[in-house]
């Protein structure tokens, strides 16, 4: 896995992200770092605070990022594992030359902290949703790894949480602040591809699964692993150390999560902001000939695919329209239909899908509360695509999926897998 | 991150639904099959151990009717089944359901409780306001919390009232929830077009003594609840000391409806301290159709520099031709943070007469103004071409730098032998950062040339002309990036030249090629040239492109015989053995077998043969015989353990495998299920893996396979 740190100066970066999000019906203003207190010291009243949740590989990379950023401070750390706790801690005190990151098994009491302006979600996807659900009515804004929810009702809920509590939300889904990327989905998305029929996005993976119930073994201590916290809004089963795996574990949660979502919450991600951001398709047909396709209320198709890429790296999407193509993937590289649909634009290429310009926007958005590119409404619909996909895979059929009930229609079996209970105490 | 399919076989999945299941694929009405159902509440109601107990629950979320519903509610008070046992009441429609779940309320306490009344919460039932009122006056906060929260996912009026009366009454976190619970039923009454009840509940929750995120919530739904006459309460917290609540201002203030906030916006710009308008004119930038553009742009103009350097950058997506002069004059001021912001703006700015006033004031425009207009007209790619020849003449540096990036933006390719002219024979020689410049150009022109093939030609010309090598290496890069079939070209004969570093760059060239066509090239190389540093890379190339393109079957196993036949080491034939496991067929298995003959790849190969078998299985091959050609009948397999079921429920069926074992790493039988195979399915309704543990040739080696999958057993490392 390559999260290079790029030298791309954040003004040359930001630049081409302004020029791309002119096009966008709503694209939130990215302010200068200037205007926000970034070129000389940071006061520490404008400072934003942090906390990181569940920091485990994915999480520890993110944290970087966030260290990175002149405007951060970072405080505090909350995790199952005791060892996590005491590594992440220990990057958090060299990095200020002091001892002061504080160090929590339950994520409740770090919330509870008035301090703490943000906070970090990179546990597993089985806590994604519930952590950030219990963040928000905490007044935290977040940056929350994805997929961000398990099931459908969760990312309805998610995104009528964010709105109601006016928390800055920030999915994991960092590509939406790459350039290569965003000017692929702009071509899709201001018709510069002429009427747009199929977006494509590789799932990597097209296969339900659930996390079952291993052998016993003996639980270990809950100040080294605290395995009811682990588990937590997941039902209960004993402990075994192979499930401690949180980034496979309860992926799904209910009978049919697992693999669209993992890499669909990427790159049906970037269908949906090359689709403008619209409500999900409404249509969804089991995999034929290696191709799941859906369909948009417009017609406009959205197939998932494994192979027929050109190999641009990991994560590829492609947009065809009525007059021209566009594909892109984690290279940094762009491959077009004609090369007039550059117009005579320079697209930087930044491999290695970083996070850094991701963190940026939010922290920015932190600020002067302005929408991310990865907000809670973008994530709910890319997430929905991908539930919804992953349910007519598992019932081997067509649903079809009404976005103004959220109802799967005259489709009892469907609608009964759009959720899925918490395990006590926890809720949404 | 890697694939799942390998995660689910490695780690975790203890069960795994495959997407073609058979048992779920048949359920296109629901109505379930009294069967299935029938099945697993005999589960709930034997011996069976918590792991069958807990699946079998999982499985009546989908399968399970109101016939399910009094086994499942037994389960609740169990610690360990409960939550499982929601999962199937949560999702089983119809009252009897949700009816379990008042039930078992007076038998639980503590989490499990709290579990239940979470779950009626979801299910959103009415009838359950009455023992939702009783549980907010519990004494144990969670119980009384979760009560409150579900109350207000009920939604209605007759939730609200006892949430509203225990407002003030509730104590600590208990409190919290209730004004939670308020929220959630004013969000619903204002959804369903009760306004005016909703307004009610946000105020008796903002005015409260709650939490402050609860006042936050309180006070946005207050004001969006009363429309345009929220505007009173927005402009209160926009003016507010209080950081939090001015927060929640700017956030309103971006989902306001119609365009009298923009009028408060404007004014409350002009009032407010810097730092808050900063913000502010973020905000308005953010409601593009109906912003008042002449606010922001007096606020780009005069004022304290984060404001003007905000609405400078906000200019750049809702200005337009009036902010012109304002912008132009701003980037050319001695401060570079206020100037390259404003450069930026004038990048992005929309509006028709923008081009032509640019253009109009380049005749006119002195010194620093005149680079700035170049640099624009680039920037946003107006055609000016006559104008920006005449400035490539320019005395100043800039001036002339300034007008070769800008030709490379906008130049057309009848104009583009004048940028090749800069790279062959630049003006000014002593001077390498132009000629970076020039370099730069050219290639930003060269691959957004319409005609791609026409554009190469003109590069393909100058490189034949040209005698500078350093010159060629960055035509043939520029080419690299055109592509094409004449790019190809050019750059093949350049590979094949005797000079090293147009080797070197050919060759790195043609191995990233992004179309097939590049194959033969790569080929001809790979057999033609002497150097093996070269011959490796170029066989390289070929085979990734056997690899990573979408190819007809026949042409893709061509290349890799052709692979292997120019293959001088065995890296690049394991390579190609790679290629062949990911693309199975009778072809490749065919290869692969040929492969194992070859000593320093017998390994690999036969390891990718029994891959390639095991992908065939079921496509009309006979493997055996097959496999039997590579002499791979002779190895010596023994059954150590093997159990097949799901969860905790195994079946042993060591002595069923060893039975069926030979001398071929295969098991097969005149069945293709495990369950009639195994003498039965050891737990129905779960989807089940085999396990082995086996030694082939004395070496151990384990797998799992999914259920009816074929029996093929990898050679132990």
């Amino acid at each position: 896995m390559r999260h290079n740190k790029t030298n791309v100066p954040r003004r040359q970066f930001l630049k081409t992200a302004l020029a791309v999000g002119s096009a966008a019906a709503i694209a939130p203003t990215i302010i200068p770092s200037s205007a926000l207190g970034l070129d000389g010291a940071i006061a520490p009243s404008e400072r934003i605070v942090v906390g990181g949740i569940g920091i485990g590989n994915r999480g520890t990379y993110d944290l970087g990022c966030f260290l990175e950023q002149k405007d951060v401070q970072f405080i505090a750390v909350c995790d199952i594992k005791e060892a996590k706790r005491i590594a992440i801690k220990k990057i958090a005190d060299e990095k200020y030359g002091n001892g002061n990151c504080a160090t929590y098994r339950d994520f409740r009491e770090l919330l509870d902290r008035p301090d703490i302006d943000a906070v970090l979600i990179a546990t597993g996807p089985n806590w994604h949703a519930t952590a950030a659900m219990a963040a928000a009515k905490a007044g935290k804004d977040m940056y929350c790894e994805k997929p961000v929810t398990k099931n459908i009702d969760q990312s309805l809920i998610l995104a009528e949480t964010m709105r109601r509590t006016g928390r800055v939300f920030q999915a994991g889904t960092q590509r939406r602040n790459l350039p290569h990327f965003a000017f692929a989905c702009e071509l899709a998305r201001t018709g510069k591809l002429g009427k747009l029929q199929k977006v494509f996005a590789h799932p990597a993976g097209m296969q339900a699964m659930m996390s079952g119930w291993l052998v016993p073994q003996d639980e270990p201590n809950k100040e080294s692993v605290d395995w009811d916290m682990y588990l937590g809004p997941a039902a209960w089963r004993p402990f075994n150390a192979k499930q401690l795996d949180g980034f496979n574990f309860e992926k799904g949660g209910g009978m049919v999560g697992g693999g669209v979502l993992e890499w669909g919450s990427h790159c049906v991600d970037l269908c949906q902001w090359a689709v403008g951001d619209c409500p999900p398709p409404v249509e969804y047909n089991p995999p034929k000939d290696g191709q799941l396709v859906a369909r948009y209320e417009n017609g406009t198709e959205l197939i998932f695919r494994e192979t027929g890429w050109i190999p641009l790296g990991s994560c590829p999407v492609r947009f065809e329209g009525e007059s021209g193509w566009v594909e892109a993937g984690d290279s940094g590289k762009i491959v077009l239909s004609s090369p007039g649909l550059l117009a005579g634009r320079t697209v930087a290429e930044i491999d290695g899908y970083p996070a850094t310009y991701h963190v940026r926007d939010f922290l920015d958005c932190v600020k002067t509360r302005s929408l991310t590119k990865g907000n809670a409404e973008a994530a709910c619909n890319a997430h929905i695509a991908c539930h919804a996909a992953n349910i007519a895979l598992f019932l081997g059929r067509q649903v079809k999926y009404d976005n103004k009930t959220n109802m799967f229609l005259n489709d009892e079996p469907a609608n009964r897998l759009r959720s899925e209970a918490l395990r006590e105490p926890w809720r949404l | 991150m890697f694939p799942i399919r390998d995660l689910a076989r490695s780690i975790l999945c203890a069960v795994c639904l495959l997407a073609s299941s058979a048992s779920f694929a048949a359920d296109t009405t629901f109505g379930v099959s009294p069967e299935k159902e029938k099945a697993l509440i005999a589960i709930l109601r034997s011996d069976a151990p918590a792991a069958e107990k807990a699946l079998a629950c999982k499985q009546l979320a989908v399968d399970g009717s109101s016939a399910s519903v009094a086994d499942l509610g037994k389960l609740l008070p169990n610690i360990q089944l409960s939550s499982w046992a929601r999962i199937a009441l949560e999702a089983i429609p119809g009252s009897e359901s949700v009816d379990e779940l008042r039930r078992a309320c007076a038998s639980l306490s503590g989490k499990l409780l709290v579990g239940t009344l979470n779950s009626i919460g979801v299910r959103r039932d009415a009838a359950s306001i009455e023992i939702l009122t009783k549980y907010l006056q519990d004494k144990d906060p969670e119980v009384a919390s979760a009560a409150a929260v579900a109350l207000g996912r009920i939604g209605t009026q007759a939730a609200a009232k006892p949430l509203r009366q225990s407002l003030s009454s509730a104590q600590g976190a208990v409190r919290s929830s209730v004004a939670e619970g308020c929220i959630l039923c004013a969000e619903r009454l204002h959804a369903d077009g009760k306004s005016a009840e909703a307004a009610e509940l946000y105020d008796a929750v903002r005015t409260s003594e709650v939490p402050k995120q609860r006042v936050l919530e309180a006070t946005r739904g207050a004001i969006l609840a009363r429309q345009q006459a929220g505007l009173k309460l927005l402009g209160e917290i926009l003016q507010s000391s209080d950081k939090k609540l001015f927060q929640l201002a700017l956030t309103v203030s971006r989902e306001f409806p119609g365009t009298e906030i923009d009028t408060l916006l404007a004014a409350e710009l002009n009032r407010a301290n810097a730092e808050k308008a900063a913000l502010i004119v973020c905000a308005m930038a953010d409601r593009p159709k109906t912003v008042i553009v002449s606010a922001v742009l007096k606020a780009a103009e005069q004022g304290p520099p984060t404001v003007r350097l905000a609405a400078i950058t906000a200019l750049g997506r809702v200005g337009d031709a009036s902010c012109l002069s304002v912008l132009l004059a701003t980037a050319i001021e001695p401060d570079t943070s206020l100037s390259q912001a404003a450069k930026g703006t004038l990048a992005d700015l929309s509006g028709e007469k923008v081009n032509a006033q640019i253009v109009s004031l380049l005749p006119q425009a002195k010194a620093g103004a005149y680079p700035l207009l170049i640099e624009i007209i680039g920037q946003r790619r107006i055609e000016a071409t006559p104008a920006l020849l005449k400035a490539l003449k320019h005395s100043e540096k800039a001036v002339r730098s300034a007008a070769l990036v800008a030709l490379g933006e906008t130049v057309t390719l009848k104009d583009l032998p004048v940028l090749i002219s800069q790279v062959v024979s630049p003006t000014d020689t002593s001077n390498p950062e132009e000629t970076l410049v020039a370099h730069g150009a050219l290639k930003a022109a060269s691959v957004r040339m319409p005609d791609r093939e026409a554009c190469a030609a003109l590069l393909a010309q100058a490189v034949e002309k040209t005698s500078s090598i350093p010159t060629k290496v960055t035509l043939l890069e520029i080419l690299g990036a055109v592509g094409g079939t004449k790019a190809l070209a050019t750059i093949g004969l350049a590979a094949k030249t005797a000079e090293p570093k147009l080797q070197d760059t050919s060759t790195r060239l043609l191995g990233e090629w992004m179309t097939q066509d590049a194959a033969p090239v790569l080929l001809d190389l790979a057999h033609s040239t002497d150097l093996a540093q070269y011959q490796v890379r170029a066989l390289r190339g070929y085979i990734r492109i056997a690899r990573q393109f979408v190819l007809p079957e026949a042409e893709r196993n061509e290349m890799c015989r052709k692979a292997f036949e120019a293959s001088r080491q065995p890296a690049e034939k394991k390579m190609v053995l790679e290629v062949l496991k990911r693309y199975p067929s009778s072809e490749s298995l065919a290869l692969s077998i040929a492969a194992m003959k070859i000593p320093e790849l017998k390994e690999d190969a036969t390891a990718a043969t029994l891959a390639i078998a095991q992908k065939l299985d079921g496509k009309g091959l006979d493997l055996k015989a097959l496999l039997a050609t590579a002499g791979l009948d002779h190895v010596k397999l023994e059954i150590v353990k093997a159990e097949y079921g799901a969860g905790a429920t195994q079946k042993d069926v060591t002595s069923i495998l060893q039975k069926q074992a030979g001398n071929l790493p295969l098991i097969t039988f005149a069945s293709a299920s495990y369950n009639t195979n195994f003498g039965g399915d050891p737990i129905p309704g779960s989807v089940k893996q085999l396990k082995i543990v086996y030694r082939i040739n004395g070496k151990t080696g384990e797998a799992s396979f999914a259920e009816d999958a074929t029996i093929v057993l990898p050679m132990p490392k």
